[in-house]
């Protein structure tokens, strides 16, 4: 096996005397699908900030593709490659799809000014190959629907050529036909050798896409599983209980 | 929904609002006018409106900027007039020549502005607080630069960036300004259209847009024309543009440009539209909010030394409840307290509308009491039909 994307190694969070994030570890390789499931408050979206540079790690171990890095800032983040999708989406409601989709990443002409030509081009085209009836690109985004919305939040880790991708329950506002197009962009992207982190609480999400999972409960981590080697009612169990599965091989794949 | 189906007046690109407000203010001079037997629209009226309204105005575009990034700065009034006795002493009292003490203004002024920003921007203290403090925290500081004594500013060439008697750039400059300006228009307007041609991009009709670059210049044209027929007194020659117009305007095209074409501008809009994204992608946030307070310092001086010209001196009164005009100005402008929009230009309409009432109601002999008492209320008619507006266009 090739080596990990990213490994985390014993990653340890706390807000005031709450241990939000308690002693992870997990890996993500190249190509490969890993669910995050746990109930709200397990920790699975504080410990995808953490690796998003949206908060700072307390103590642990962030190894991308094989070098130790000290992630601070999500600008920091994204030069590793590292692209999110937040369950917020994460979008500036009075501003354009164009203006979303580069911000804080603007294309400058010589002069430092915005190239807003470029940018509108180029946004135009990433649109287009999530979603053909998404025209109006130029209005605040506020006005957009639920599954434009999300487009825009996708396009940015498309442009940008995340390799490693954080999706924070991007399914959770959209109706069947956007779902069923989130669906074919995983695998997409997952042919591509994109490795995908996954935070959903939708079964037929984590049957249907992952290939391996991994549960958290309270901040600790129940543990990880190949995909195909548990029932949906084990892993209910995992989540509710904290139970582990009986007779199955964890999966940690932690060897390089 | 296709382009199509965008009513004609969006597909301009014109702001309905904005419109509205030029509509607003010209109904408010011709209403004027009228009421007053022939007052109001009087070269030397106008002349004085522009000119009275430039300290607000210059003040007032940077505020649109700090609510739209959901701050506020009440000690505007405070630190200008600390800032213009300061720049007064050191001529006065001190004897430094004006360009020297102005630097010295600005400096005082950045440390002021960023120790704000930085309480606001590194500890998270709000920003209403911060300013609340400094509005009479400076307002005590102008005192003690000259012990509350008033402070005369003699330079002739200083005083001329006040406007007043020689405070005009005289009728050639202001037909060549008013020249430049629409050269400028014309081929900014074909340059995008190349542009937009070269990525393939449709342009709208030349016609329209031939319409659209048209009417500012015979704006400008007609306000160069007004100017240059102002005469002070038995002066031999016309005013021209003032001095502190020419500011303001300068101000209000170097925010629009960084509003509209660089980072910074596009990084206050998004922090002002939704400040956890901001920083989830990625924008420092700390870094723009301390930009954003020193562009602040930079105009407060900038009205500061234009007041003090004007007054030819600097009391430790000045610019007292200033910082409620420069509000309401953004606010009558458009600019949403809630944060996330609003427009330069918008504050130099909002800013121009509250003079013009104010001056109208002078020339109708309104009492200063009821002045006020109106003033305060346009300014509510103002945020209410913000409220509706948003309703109906439907940002909210």
């Amino acid at each position: 096996m090739s080596t990990p994307l990213v490994q985390l190694r014993g990653i340890r969070k706390a807000f005031g005397g709450i241990k939000a994030v308690d002693d992870v570890s997990i890996n993500l390789h190249p190509g490969e699908v890993v669910a995050l499931l746990g109930h709200n408050g397990a920790g699975k979206s504080t410990l995808m900030k953490m690796l998003a540079g949206a908060y700072p790690v307390d103590s642990g171990d962030v190894i991308v593709a094989g070098q130790q890095v000290h992630i601070r800032t999500p600008a920091e983040a994204q030069a590793l490659g590292i692209e999110t999708i937040y369950q917020t989406l994460a979008l500036a409601d009075n501003l354009d799809s164009v203006a979303n989709l580069f911000l804080g990443r603007e294309k400058l002409t010589p002069w430092r000014t915005l190239d807003d030509d470029f940018m509108e081009v180029q946004a135009r085209k990433v649109f287009q190959r999530l979603n053909r009836n998404f025209t109006n690109i130029r209005v605040p985004v506020r006005r957009l629907s639920g599954g434009q919305r999300q487009v825009v939040a996708i396009a940015r880790a498309l442009y940008f050529n995340a390799r490693i991708l954080i999706m924070d329950e991007p399914c959770a506002a959209l109706g069947p036909e956007e779902t069923a197009m989130v669906g074919s962009l995983v695998r997409q992207l997952k042919a591509d050798g994109v490795g995908i982190f996954l935070i959903t609480h939708d079964m037929p999400d984590v049957f249907g896409l992952s290939d391996r999972l991994a549960v958290m409960k309270n901040g600790r981590l129940v543990g990880t599983y190949a995909t195909a080697d548990v029932t949906e009612d084990q892993v209910l169990g995992m989540i509710i209980a904290g139970k582990r599965p009986e007779a199955i091989a964890e999966t940690a794949r932690s060897a390089g | 929904m296709s382009d199509d189906a965008v009513p004609l007046w969006r597909r301009t690109g014109v702001d309905l609002r904005l419109l509205l407000m030029c509509v607003l203010l010209a109904a408010l001079a011709v209403g004027f006018h009228v009421l007053s037997g022939g007052l109001f629209l009087t070269p030397e009226n106008l002349y004085n409106v522009a000119q009275q309204t430039a300290v607000v105005g210059i003040v007032s575009t940077v505020m649109v900027l700090i609510i739209v990034a959901r701050h506020i700065d009440l000690s505007v009034g405070s630190v200008m007039g600390f800032i213009g006795v300061l720049v007064a002493y050191l001529q006065y009292t001190s004897g430094w020549s004006w360009p020297a003490a102005c630097l010295a203004g600005l400096a005082v002024a950045l440390v002021v502005s960023i120790y704000q920003g930085w309480l606001v921007a590194s500890l998270g203290v709000p920003s209403f607080v911060v300013t609340l403090g400094g509005l009479m925290s400076f307002r005590g500081a102008a005192f003690l630069v000259a012990d509350g004594k008033t402070q005369p500013v003699n330079d002739a060439f200083f005083q001329r960036l006040g406007g007043g008697y020689d405070g005009g750039i005289g009728t050639t400059w202001t037909w060549l300004l008013a020249a430049v300006i629409a050269v400028v228009l014309v081929l900014r307007m074909l340059q995008r259209r190349r542009a937009r041609a070269f990525h393939g991009m449709p342009n709208r009709p030349l016609w329209l847009e031939s319409v659209l670059v048209a009417v500012p210049i015979v704006a400008v044209f007609a306000f160069a024309a007004v100017m240059n027929d102002y005469r002070i007194g038995d002066k031999p020659q016309a005013q021209g543009l003032p001095i502190p117009v020419l500011l303001w305007a300068a101000v209000a095209v170097v925010l629009s440009f960084l509003v509209h074409r660089t980072r910074f501008g596009r990084y206050v809009f998004a922090m002002g539209g939704n400040p956890d994204a901001a920083a989830l992608v990625g924008i420092p946030v700390k870094r723009v909010t301390l930009m954003l307070f020193a562009l602040l310092a930079v105009l407060v001086t900038i009205a500061a030394i234009v007041s003090i010209a004007r007054l030819n001196a600097g009391t430790n009164s000045l610019g007292t409840g200033m910082e409620l005009y420069v509000i309401a100005a953004a606010v009558i402008g458009g600019t949403a307290l809630a944060g996330g929009s609003g427009s330069i230009f918008g504050s130099v309409l909002g800013a121009l509308i509250m003079q013009s009432l104010d001056s109208g109601m002078l020339l109708l002999d309104v009492s200063i009491g009821k002045r006020m008492v109106i003033i305060g209320q346009v300014l509510i008619v103002a945020v209410v039909f913000d409220v509706l507006y948003r309703r109906r266009v439907g940002d909210n």
